[in-house]
């Protein structure tokens, strides 16, 4: 595509830029208006299933049916209010980090194979760059919990980075054996060895410890001790209002729609379903599903203790994601799976 | 790479990010902003590894030095209180000169060798993407020496790093 020289190319070549394919998957889909339009439902839908979990009605007056246009609403006042700096806190610091957890939570889905060629970049080591990216979560929630100047958000942050990097290992272990039956860290490469047999099947223990740790990833209950409001108010983002707060609960939910996102990717078998519905449908569908059993337990279960937390961490999931590596290995090399292709 | 070309303004991008992360790693006032800085260097060579046609290596790079490290780096200096932080002097500046004539000394070195070996040295295979499958093989394959050599390297740095922290117990 070369470069408009009068003004008259102008028009074709802004036609052919926004039509274009890599305008598209950046811009449209799975790119940004997707991933906000996404992770806004995300946030309305959070509230109104745990409203009927717990027989209230929820978002309502909001517009559209069941105050579907909440998120716009709580958006706009966000935006409005206040942004109040604690005193000596990390200007910079303070006010960066939200944005660079935004970025972060938004960059793996280059990865993300939304439908045979809805994908970004076709990166040959796809997972990794998730593991790689995600790693950076904990970081920079403990220096934004630092840069607040108040005693509960570093707590909080403390308690995330602990319950984050401990959660790691358990959950990319239990990747591992999905890489094996599959052979690659590419995605797509994971999502098409799944069109016979999705990856829940073989590798069920992977599912059910990757799915735990990653539920701690999020902090979502019953893991939320970074932000146990009885104890530490909210957590690490206590001192955030207004934009900042909205920057980082966006974050969050980006976060969230990224695992469920990866689950399908990795056990639920991508974009693959019966040929009535698109490809993406199919994916945003199951993610869904997967949020929702995310999201289900926040109405349901209390918060583990500490020590329990740690203690689930290292001696179940720990164990059991090293004993699937080797049930696996065995499944592959007895042939077990060989009618499946793999 | 063909020296005739100009210089790749990817390779000079991230040069310029890396080396000004890394002098800012080490001359910031508040400590916090020099791991920051550090994590940003890493990311750099991270940067380098992929532009090498190294992905993986890459990948691993900001998992293991941005994740891990530099999370490690920023724990401790949380820990320490601000004001213990705060009354450390710096050194009289000797420390300073030492350092430069070090690294004066060690790209003088580099160059020299680079000036009477360059012409001499064999053209480079081509970097080829190597599939991420074959990196095991390889490793322990071609180059079994190295990677033993590795090996007690990290084992050396390990102990010496728990006889550090034993000195005072």
């Amino acid at each position: 595509m070369n470069l408009p020289t009068t003004p008259a190319e102008l028009l074709p070549f802004i036609i052919a830029v926004v039509t274009s394919h890599t305008f598209i998957t950046l811009v449209i889909f799975p790119g940004f208006i997707h991933l906000t339009v996404v992770v806004m439902f995300l946030t309305w839908y959070e509230r109104k299933l745990l409203a009927r979990i717990q027989l209230r009605i929820g978002p309502l007056y909001a517009g559209g049916p069941g105050g579907i246009l909440q998120p716009i609403a709580d958006g706009v006042k966000l935006i409005f209010k206040e942004v109040m700096i604690p005193y000596k806190a990390d200007k910079p610091l303070f006010l960066g980090i939200p944005l660079a957890l935004v970025f972060l939570g938004a960059l793996p889905f280059a990865v993300i194979p939304f439908g045979q060629h809805w994908v970004i970049a076709n990166l040959d080591v796809g997972l990794v760059f998730i593991f790689a990216v995600t790693s950076l979560f904990p970081s920079m929630i403990l220096i934004f919990a630092w840069a607040s100047n108040s005693k509960y958000p570093f707590l909080g942050g403390l308690r995330s980075l602990f319950q984050q990097v401990a959660y790691e290992i358990p959950m990319w272990i239990s990747a591992l054996s999905v890489v094996m039956l599959a052979g690659s860290l590419n995605l797509v490469q994971i999502v098409t060895a799944q069109q016979r047999i999705w990856f829940i099947v073989p590798a069920f223990l992977s599912f059910i410890v990757f799915f735990i740790a990653t539920m701690a990833e999020l902090e979502r209950l019953p893991f939320d001790l970074p932000e146990a409001e009885p104890e530490l108010v909210a957590g690490w983002y206590t001192e955030s209002s207004g934009a900042v707060f909205m920057v980082i609960f966006l974050a969050l939910y980006m976060k969230l729609y990224l695992m469920s996102s990866l689950i399908t990717v990795l056990f639920l078998g991508g974009w693959w379903g019966p040929a009535f519905l698109p490809q993406p449908v199919w994916f945003i569908l199951k993610a869904l599903v997967v949020a929702t059993f995310m999201i289900i337990p926040r109405g349901v279960y209390p918060r583990l203790r500490v020590d329990l937390l740690i203690k689930v961490g290292w001696t179940r999931l720990l164990i059991i994601a090293l004993a699937n590596v080797f049930i696996t290995v065995a499944l592959l090399s007895t042939g077990v799976l060989s009618a499946w292709g793999l | 790479m063909d020296l005739s070309v100009p210089p790749d303004i990817t390779f000079v991008v991230l040069t310029t990010i890396t080396l000004l992360a890394a002098i800012l790693a080490l001359q910031a006032k508040e400590l916090i902003y020099g791991a920051i800085s550090l994590g940003i260097s890493f990311i750099g060579i991270a940067g380098f590894f992929v532009s090498l046609d190294a992905p993986y290596l890459g990948m691993l790079q900001i998992a293991v030095y941005v994740g891990a490290v530099v999370v490690l780096i920023l724990f401790t200096i949380m820990l320490v209180r601000r004001e213990e932080a705060d009354k450390e002097e710096a050194g009289e500046g000797g420390e300073g000169a030492a350092g430069l004539w070090i690294a004066g000394l060690l790209a003088v070195s580099i160059a020299g060798v680079a000036a009477l070996a360059g012409p001499n040295l064999p053209i480079s295979p081509p970097a080829t993407n190597l599939p991420i499958s074959q990196l095991g093989p390889v490793l322990t394959g071609t180059y079994p020496v190295p990677l033993i050599i590795l090996a007690l390297l990290l084992s050396g740095a390990l102990l010496g790093a728990l006889v550090l922290a034993k000195i005072d117990r």
